[in-house]
This record gives structure tokens, C-alpha cells and sequence, in this order.
């Protein structure tokens, strides 16, 4: 089993581009269900109980990124704010400047967008209003965007949206993750959205759009879903 | 070498002139705190003002292109919606609040009646985006700014690039409304010593500074923090305020406290205009409050006013009008382009 896990994944790295070898270090997030690449508006089944999916929308920030070595020395990347969206295809990849060093043992970044940042008025790029992850009504970052349709759900039109956020306390959504990393040029992230969707009762809850004691428990759910794979 | 020490110092003239220029920009009164808007990530030009104007006044931001910001903010209200006791969309739709008045904005902690809007740049997303108002999207907002035949241009002027994007657009409109200060009424004359009150507004000044300026204070008439003032509940409405945003039940009924610059003109009055007289907001005060848990302690027993003294405070609250911010040409709707690209249109 396990090893038919490492030969799917060594597949799916074909679907990789070749690195132009600059000695940068990328961080490549593969989006997954139950380790097989997945797409956006591909049909998607789950194994046992035969659900179908489909995933319309899937936007994340990912921000603060450190990478640490054995000696403990850090690197940290300046002004780290990535848009990552299965629609694009380029933003799953992000390149760390000055990274030549690649014995880095562990990669560490926020799921989300940090408070300070959220309170300091309008940004560019990655962060700028027009990508459709701030809210409007109520000032923030949408930290975590998945919309779709789930045979699970009971609505005629069976779909879910999770606009997960807030960085207010108590209701701080935004999740620290740190991962145990290989040395390489690459460092390969997954995010299993099965590992997300089946921990929620999709019959139950489909639909979270304001921050929340909600909203934090299934950012929690997100964060527990990234995991590195091995080269 | 001679030379190069001349340019230099001609060089470092012209930095100073620019830097002069900057501040005179918009003038921080005397006296009054320090900004909350930090300038410095949105430095002030000249062009990014008026740009940030032409989009205040432009239609353009609405879905269907019938409604602009001025709309429901106008200036001679001291840019609130007058007559509407609650704001107006498109499609005649209407919302649920009062629209507030638009003044010294740079010193806003938060924004909206229940503070749900933490920064000026994001202030004008909520319009735009709410169905009952603008109804339109940021992104889309851009796209028809990027097409039109006056935006690159002005985006050019203000930012050396024609590229449009959701941050400039918004930090534009925050430099206009930056610009809408108002501390030049009478009291604020009086305070400079340029002008006296009259007996009756001496009076009244000094009734407010005993039975208002807790919440009401000085110079900006506004704390800016939130309290329940004792209004009954609207149950078609039922709004709970500041609890929407914190979630937390001693919020509910908490809105914003407004300053009270300029209130001749930014009737009708509370977060959800039932007044359309400043006599009722005084008669409010000085009657009983509607109670609930959270009723501000300083209105847990009505203000006591003789019937002159409620007139004497009228006279003091008049004096805080500011003719020249309400009639200031360059708060106006900007005809030179606007109306000539309206015409070139037809």
C-alpha cells in the first residue's frame, strides 16, 4: 500500500515542470484527494463511499514562510504573501530568493494572512483587494476559499462554500503549519482535501462565510492536512 | 567638484519644496490629536487626490453606473444623505442605516455604524460590494476603470502607470476623503480666539461640556467608540449594532458615537435617521431611555434641561458648521472632467 502511495505520488511529480536550475529553493503545493492530483471542476469519487465532488474554487494564502536547518539558522522570506489557486497553475509553485543553502530540515508558514497586515488598509498583488479573498462587509482576509458541490449535501444544488477567516480574538483563523522537510531544490507540499472534506459533515454544515467559532475549527481541519513527501 | 556640490544642493532644495508641498496638502488643525491614517503607506499627491475625487463622484463604481459615492454622501449635507433616513441604492433599494456624514476621516479608528470596517481603504469596498447599495465588484470596478477613456490617464498622473489595480483605486479614494477636514466653524474660531460666542452659545457650550462631551469630545465631537444611547428598538430592523461585529452580547444596541460636526446639515439624525430634527435628538436625551443591559451609564437617568437651556444648547451645537467645508469648490463635483467626458460620451 504504502509503496503504491510512493509510486502514485512519483507520477503525479510528472506533472511538474522541470526547475530551471537556479539554485533556487521552491516550494511546490500539490492539491490532492487522497494523494491523487486533482483539478479544478474534475470529478472527483471517493473510494468507498462513492461521493462525487467537485472543487470550483480553492484560493489560500500562504504567508510568513521560514525555513530552518539543523543548526537551527533561519531563513526568513521577506514580504511573504503567496495567493496560491488551483486555477493557476503557476501559483502553486513559489521560489525563495537567496535560498542556495537546501539542507533546510523544516518549512514553516502561516495559513492565512497575519493581523498586522490585516488592519494596514489596502495592498498590492497577492493581497490586493481584487483577488476576491476580503471581505467586504467586515473588514479581513479570507485566509482559506474552497466553494464546490458534494453528493453530500442535501440542497438541491449541492453546494458547499467555506470562506474561512477573522483575526479577531477569540476567533483567530489563522494557522501556523510546520512541516518536517528533505534536503532538496524542491520541497513538495500536499494539501488532501480528502483529509478536509471528510471531517466535515457536508449534510450538517456547507456553508461558513464570517468568521467565527466555526470558521477556526475548520481552519484547524485545513492545517492538519498539509503534509511533505518524501523526494 | 564645485559643481557637483551645486547640484547637490539644488537637489536637496527641490526635496524640500516637494516635502513642504506634501504637507500643505491637507493641514492638521492645531491642536488636534495625531492622525490614525498613517500617511506615510499612503503619501498625499496632488493627483491621486483628484482622481481619488473624479471616483467619489462617478457613477462608474455602481453596477449599473447610477450611482456614485456622492449619491448618498453629499457634500452640502457634510456628506450624508439628507432626507433619507436610511440609505438609498440602486433600484431604489434600501439598506438598513443611516448613511453617516464624511469628516475628518483621518482620525477614524474604525468605520460603519458598528465599526466592522477597520481601515479607510476598505471603507469604500462595503458600498460598492453591498447589494442594497452599489452592487458591484471590486474586480469589475477595475475592469471598466482600465477601459474607460479618462481612468488610465488619471491612474497615470497619480501613480506614473496606467495599470489599474483594487489597491490604488481604494487608496485614491482614501486620499480625497483625507482631504474633507472641517475645523473651521465658529467654535473652532472662537477656539483660535478669532471670534467670541455670543451669550446663548457660551451658555450652551458650557451645558454640553457638563451633560455631552463624554462621548461627544473635543475637538473631534467623537470618541469614536460605541454606546447604547437609550433608543428603542426598531423590531423590524431589529439591529444590535456593535454585537454583530464582536459577537459579544455586551455590544448589543452599541453603534458608533458620530461626531457632531456640522450637524445642522447631516440630518436626520441616529443610526437609523428616525430623527429629522435636531429638537428631537435633544427632546431624546432629556426624556426617558428605552432600558436594556447595555444603556450608556451617563444616560441611565435623562439630562435635565429647562426649556432655555435646550435652546441655548441648540445655539452652541449651530456653532459647530462649517460653511467653508460644506461650500469648499474643491470637495465639489469635478466638472472639468467628469462633465466634459460625459459629453464626449454622447
Amino acid at each position: 500500500m504504502r509503496l503504491s502511495i510512493i509510486l502514485l505520488l512519483l507520477f503525479n511529480s510528472q506533472y511538474i515542470h522541470a526547475q530551471e536550475d537556479n539554485g533556487e529553493l521552491n516550494l511546490q503545493f500539490n492539491i490532492v484527494y487522497n494523494d491523487v492530483q486533482v483539478k479544478a471542476e474534475q470529478l472527483i469519487i471517493h473510494p468507498e463511499t462513492k461521493e462525487q465532488i467537485y472543487i470550483d474554487v480553492l484560493k489560500f494564502y500562504v504567508s510568513n514562510i521560514e525555513l530552518r536547518t539543523e543548526s537551527a539558522s533561519i531563513l526568513r522570506e521577506p514580504e511573504s504573501y503567496h495567493l496560491i489557486d488551483i486555477s493557476n497553475p503557476a501559483s502553486l509553485r513559489i521560489p525563495i530568493k537567496n535560498s542556495t543553502d537546501h539542507s533546510y530540515h523544516s518549512v514553516r508558514f502561516n495559513l492565512g494572512v497575519d493581523s498586522l497586515t490585516s488592519v494596514s488598509g489596502a495592498m498590492g498583488g497577492d493581497l490586493d483587494p481584487t483577488t476576491g479573498m476580503y471581505w467586504t462587509w467586515q473588514s479581513g482576509y479570507i485566509n482559506f476559499k474552497i466553494e464546490g458541490r458534494s453528493s453530500r449535501v442535501s440542497t438541491p444544488n449541492q453546494e458547499f462554500q467555506f470562506h474561512l477567516g477573522g483575526y479577531q480574538f477569540p476567533y483567530d483563523a489563522l494557522q501556523e503549519i510546520e512541516l518536517k522537510t528533505q534536503s532538496g531544490s524542491i520541497i513538495q507540499i500536499n494539501l488532501d482535501l480528502a483529509f478536509i472534506l471528510d471531517r466535515i459533515d457536508l449534510s450538517e454544515s456547507n456553508h461558513i462565510m464570517s468568521p467565527g467559532a466555526k470558521a477556526v475549527l475548520i481552519s484547524e481541519k485545513v492545517a492538519r492536512s498539509f503534509y511533505t513527501i518524501p523526494q | 567638484m564645485k559643481r557637483t556640490l551645486l547640484i547637490l544642493f539644488i537637489l536637496s532644495l527641490s526635496l524640500i519644496a516637494f516635502k513642504e508641498g506634501q504637507k500643505s496638502l491637507i493641514q492638521i488643525p492645531q491642536n488636534w490629536p495625531k492622525p490614525v491614517y498613517d500617511l506615510n503607506k499612503n503619501p498625499l499627491s496632488k493627483e491621486s487626490i483628484e482622481l481619488g475625487r473624479v471616483l467619489f463622484y462617478d457613477p462608474i463604481l455602481s453596477k449599473d453606473n447610477s450611482i456614485s459615492c456622492a449619491s448618498c454622501h453629499s457634500q452640502y449635507n457634510a456628506f450624508t444623505h439628507v432626507d433619507h433616513a436610511l440609505s438609498h441604492g440602486i433600484n431604489d433599494r434600501i439598506g438598513t442605516r443611516n448613511s453617516p456624514a464624511l469628516m475628518n476621516l483621518a482620525w477614524s479608528k474604525s468605520f460603519m455604524w458598528d465599526g466592522a470596517i477597520n481601515h479607510l481603504d476598505m471603507q469604500s469596498l462595503a458600498p460598492i460590494s453591498h447589494p442594497d447599495e452599489m452592487d458591484e465588484s471590486i474586480e469589475n470596478v477595475v475592469r471598466k476603470l482600465q477601459s474607460s477613456n479618462i481612468y488610465p490617464e488619471l491612474f497615470k498622473a497619480a501613480y506614473g502607470d496606467e495599470k489599474i489595480t483594487g489597491e490604488k483605486t481604494l487608496k485614491a479614494i482614501s486620499q480625497f476623503m483625507l482631504t474633507l477636514i472641517s475645523a473651521n466653524s465658529k467654535y473652532d474660531k472662537v477656539i483660535r480666539k478669532e471670534e467670541k460666542f455670543t451669550a446663548q452659545e457660551e451658555n450652551g457650550y458650557n451645558l454640553f461640556k457638563l451633560n455631552c462631551s463624554s462621548c461627544h469630545n473635543e475637538p473631534l465631537f467623537t470618541t469614536g467608540e460605541f454606546a447604547n444611547n437609550g433608543l428603542s428598538v426598531d423590531t423590524t430592523l431589529n439591529d444590535t449594532g456593535r454585537m454583530k461585529v464582536s459577537g459579544s452580547v455586551s455590544d448589543q444596541y452599541k453603534f458608533k458615537i458620530p461626531t457632531l460636526r456640522n450637524i445642522e446639515f447631516s440630518m436626520p439624525y441616529m443610526h437609523d435617521g428616525r430623527y429629522k430634527k435636531l429638537s428631537q435628538v435633544i427632546e431624546h436625551y432629556t426624556s426617558e431611555k428605552y432600558i436594556t443591559a447595555t444603556l450608556a451609564y451617563e444616560l441611565r437617568s435623562p439630562v435635565k434641561l429647562t426649556s432655555n437651556e435646550k435652546v441655548d444648547l441648540m445655539a452652541f451645537l449651530l456653532t459647530l458648521s462649517d460653511k467653508e467645508f460644506l461650500f469648499n469648490p474643491e470637495f465639489s463635483y469635478p466638472k472639468n472632467i467628469l462633465l466634459s467626458n460625459s459629453k464626449e460620451k454622447n
